[in-house]
């Protein structure tokens, strides 16, 4: 009897835990990503988080807006440090080397994740996103970026949280032009719309500079070699090349789609305003703004501005006014795979002295309800990458066809390609960005993409063939890393 | 002999307290000279780069693979020729603008300062400001060039081949040229008037009195500004990186952009200490041969 009351009380007291535990976890699980966050973060009110940012306008995200409101609901101050672009993995492998614990949370470009994870500068979160639920958050991130821009091996790394994509934009008054349109139907036999190939791409472009020159070009594009290499990885693999045979690991960038596309870029320069060898993000930004280019390719960011969303904030008073701001077409560049240059994911630095804070405001600022925030300050580079982001309602009624630019912008997330990404990526892309600064100075195609394969092939050597290999691989088996 | 004995002893002391004075300075300039140069050398036998830290003896690798590096000795060439065509050039305008300002001339002062403003700049500030003045679009070169020519011009200066090197040596030319104008000045004003008078009552003619009194008494002097700007040219890096970054492709690459591409973008620390160690050796022949050539000719 006295045994069976006692089983009874066990009984009774298993059954009140399991009932307290579950709705101890239905309440946390009843939060958002965010708020779980916080609440989590808080037991490290007083400290300090370092986070390595891009120089530019992309810090001034944190520094004016999230930082000041973590700061807030938490107690965690957040330091930010500005780098160059292109100095942001020196950096990061540097503090790693030095194990100086510089850095807490990290901005990586999704292609040189493989190089910092398996140098071990970057710490694994699996066990802080299964830690805090954020796995179902995770699987809300647009596929491009979540199937492509988080793991390296099968181990997450980092959050996606950029939608960084070169989509085209083009002028609707000129392309609505009737007097446009008959000329370029009676010449070409096609309707004059947003080109699908690079073919078409470069018969609009010729025909309108024909037509408009000098007041309007038909269109102009990155030339500087950091940027043309992106279109050059687009349109190389639009017209069906392989960077690398996957079994040899021996270069294929100088197959006949490599010679075709370099003679191609060369052909283009033809239509587009004289000088345009020197053109980097600016000049067809501003040019575009004016109206003294039909069409361009660039990033998300140049879409908004382009339609004059943000003027007047002080952040953005160095942008050209905008005279196409009722103008702006939207599309998915020629082949319609476009371009995912560049790019950021948060990633937690594995010398960092605070890593589950560092992922907790990862966590936070990568989730639904902050980042829809984010992506929408009109001074921020960071553009939309959640499937939530671009059928936000709020943000496609923010100027009359934001909807038209957030379409074209999850299209995008379907189909973009990725940037090559390897072992010591930066110097194959170094040698790919002086094989364009030779095809600019009017060297043979042939010969210039010879010498770029012959490069790769030894920086391949050096780095270890079979090594590479298996990054290449991993990276090729990607979703999105070659057209389907 | 016991006087002779504690002078002797004097002496030593206050050798040794001389050596004792100098001693902190002496290590001083060890430390800072000395073990870069010995650490160089170290690491060029390791293989330390980005990913690996390989600090064992690694064997005359890096050594090798400099005799295998086209892009080395391309680079090496570059700058050789860079070199031989700026400081003639250098060299004679500044001359001729030294004997233009020997004359008494209103404002002299105030004219040398000007010419001298160059050589204020910081290099790196110079090549963006001639990376701008060559622009294509906003560029006053190409306007002027497109008034005498009486149509628009478009060059790319900074792209098209034929047309780098004389851009980047304008932008070196101009600025260093005033640094060969003062130092020459300044030889020249020294120049005994005395020998100048008598030449002159002599008959000798404008070319003998140069050849025969100034060249010589100017020479150890030019000789010296001919070896600092000479050094200064082969290490040329600020001016080609702001205006080409060493391109189209590697067509304007000196030896200390490719140097500084090993060590800082692509991090082949152990490689780029051998191509330091390299460039040190070559220019120290340079400097020992010019030194026992101007020993020969004193």
């Amino acid at each position: 009897m006295l045994r069976c009351k006692k089983a009874r009380n066990a009984l009774a007291h298993a059954i009140t835990v399991t009932l307290g535990l579950t709705l101890a976890a239905g309440t946390a699980m009843a939060q958002s990503a965010a708020d779980r966050a916080v609440e989590a973060a808080k037991k490290y009110s007083g400290t300090t988080l370092n986070v390595l940012y891009e120089a530019g306008l992309q810090p001034l995200d944190p520094k004016n807006f999230t930082g000041p409101l973590w700061e807030k609901l938490t107690g965690i101050k957040i330091n930010v440090i500005e780098s160059p672009i292109d100095q942001l993995f020196t950096k990061t492998m540097q503090a790693h080397k030095a194990g100086s614990g510089s850095y807490d949370v990290l901005n990586v470009l999704p292609n040189q994740m493989p190089d910092l994870a398996l140098a071990g500068a970057l710490e694994p979160l699996d066990k802080y996103v299964d830690k805090y639920g954020y796995r179902d958050e995770l699987q809300k991130i647009a596929p491009v970026y979540r199937d492509n821009q988080m793991k390296v091996e099968g181990v997450i790394y980092g959050l996606p949280d950029d939608g960084d994509v070169l989509i085209m934009y083009y002028n609707r008054a000129i392309f609505g032009d009737a007097k446009n349109k008959a000329g370029f139907k009676a010449k070409h036999g096609y309707d004059l719309a947003p080109p699908k190939t690079w073919k078409e791409f470069a018969e609009i472009g010729q025909y309108l500079t024909d037509t408009l020159a000098p007041k309007v070009y038909g269109a102009g594009l990155f030339r500087q070699p950091g940027l043309a290499q992106f279109m050059f990885q687009e349109r190389f693999r639009v017209a069906g090349g392989k960077f690398f045979n996957a079994d040899t690991m021996k270069a294929t960038i100088n197959s006949e789609a490599g010679i075709s596309v370099f003679k191609g870029m060369i052909e283009d320069n033809k239509y587009m305003p004289p000088g345009v060898e020197q053109w980097g993000f600016i000049e067809p930004f501003s040019a575009f703004l004016a109206g003294d280019i039909a069409m361009t390719i660039s990033w998300p960011p140049v879409g908004r501005w382009a339609a004059g969303y943000g003027k007047g904030t002080e952040a953005l008073n160095w942008i050209p006014e905008t005279k196409i701001a009722d103008k702006v077409g939207y599309a998915l560049p020629p082949g319609g795979t476009p371009q995912l240059a560049a790019g950021f994911s948060f990633g937690v630095s594995s010398g960092s002295k605070n890593k589950e804070a560092a992922y907790l405001f990862s966590q936070w600022m990568n989730s639904e309800e902050i980042s829809l925030k984010r992506v929408q300050l009109p001074f921020a580079l960071r553009d939309p990458f959640r499937t939530s982001h671009y059928s936000n309602p709020e943000y496609r009624s923010r100027w009359s066809n934001a909807g038209d630019y957030l379409d074209v912008l999850k299209a995008g997330a379907e189909t973009g390609l990725l940037d090559l990404s390897l072992l010591q990526t930066d110097r194959y892309e170094e040698a790919m960005r002086q094989a364009i600064s030779r095809l600019w100075a009017k060297e043979d195609p042939k010969q210039i993409l010879d010498d770029l394969a012959e490069q790769w092939d030894k920086l391949t050597k050096r780095i270890g063939l079979e090594k590479q290999k298996r990054v290449y691989n991993d990276w090729a088996n990607k979703p999105n890393a070659y057209p389907k | 002999m016991t006087t002779s004995n504690s002078f002797a002893d004097k002496l030593d002391q206050e050798r040794w307290f001389k050596y004792f004075l100098i001693a902190p300075a002496v290590f001083i300039i060890l430390l800072i000279g000395l073990y870069p140069f010995v650490k160089l050398i170290v690491v060029s036998f390791q293989n330390i780069t980005m990913f690996d830290d390989e600090l064992s003896y690694q064997g005359f690798i890096h050594y090798e693979r400099l005799f295998e590096d086209d892009r080395l000795w391309e680079s090496i060439l570059h700058t050789v020729i860079f070199t031989i065509v700026a400081l003639p050039i250098e060299l004679f305008l500044g001359f001729l603008l030294a004997l233009l300002f020997l004359e008494r001339i209103p404002y002299k002062q105030v004219f040398v300062g000007i010419i001298l403003l160059p050589t204020v700049i910081s290099p790196i500030v110079a090549g963006a400001t001639w990376r701008l003045m060559f622009d294509q679009r906003f560029g006053p070169i190409n306007q002027v060039i497109a008034w005498f020519a009486g149509h628009e011009v478009k060059l790319l200066w900074n792209i098209e081949p034929i047309l780098v090197w004389p851009a980047i040596m304008v932008a070196e030319v101009w600025q260093w040229t005033p640094f060969m104008f003062l130092i020459l000045l300044a030889a020249l004003s020294n120049v005994d008037k005395e020998q100048l008078e008598a030449a002159q009552i002599d008959g000798a003619s404008w070319w003998m009195t140069f050849r025969k009194i100034v060249l010589p008494a100017i020479m150890p002097v030019m000789f010296i500004a001919l070896l600092i700007r000479g050094l200064d040219l082969f290490r040329v890096f600020d001016v080609v990186w702001t205006m080409t970054k060493g391109g189209p492709g590697t067509m304007t690459e000196t030896v200390s952009i490719y140097a500084y591409h090993m060590a800082f973008r692509e991090f082949d620390v152990s490689y780029s200490a051998a191509i330091a160690f390299l460039i040190i050796l070559i220019l120290t022949v340079i400097v020992i041969a010019a030194l026992r050539r101007m020993e020969v000719s004193r």
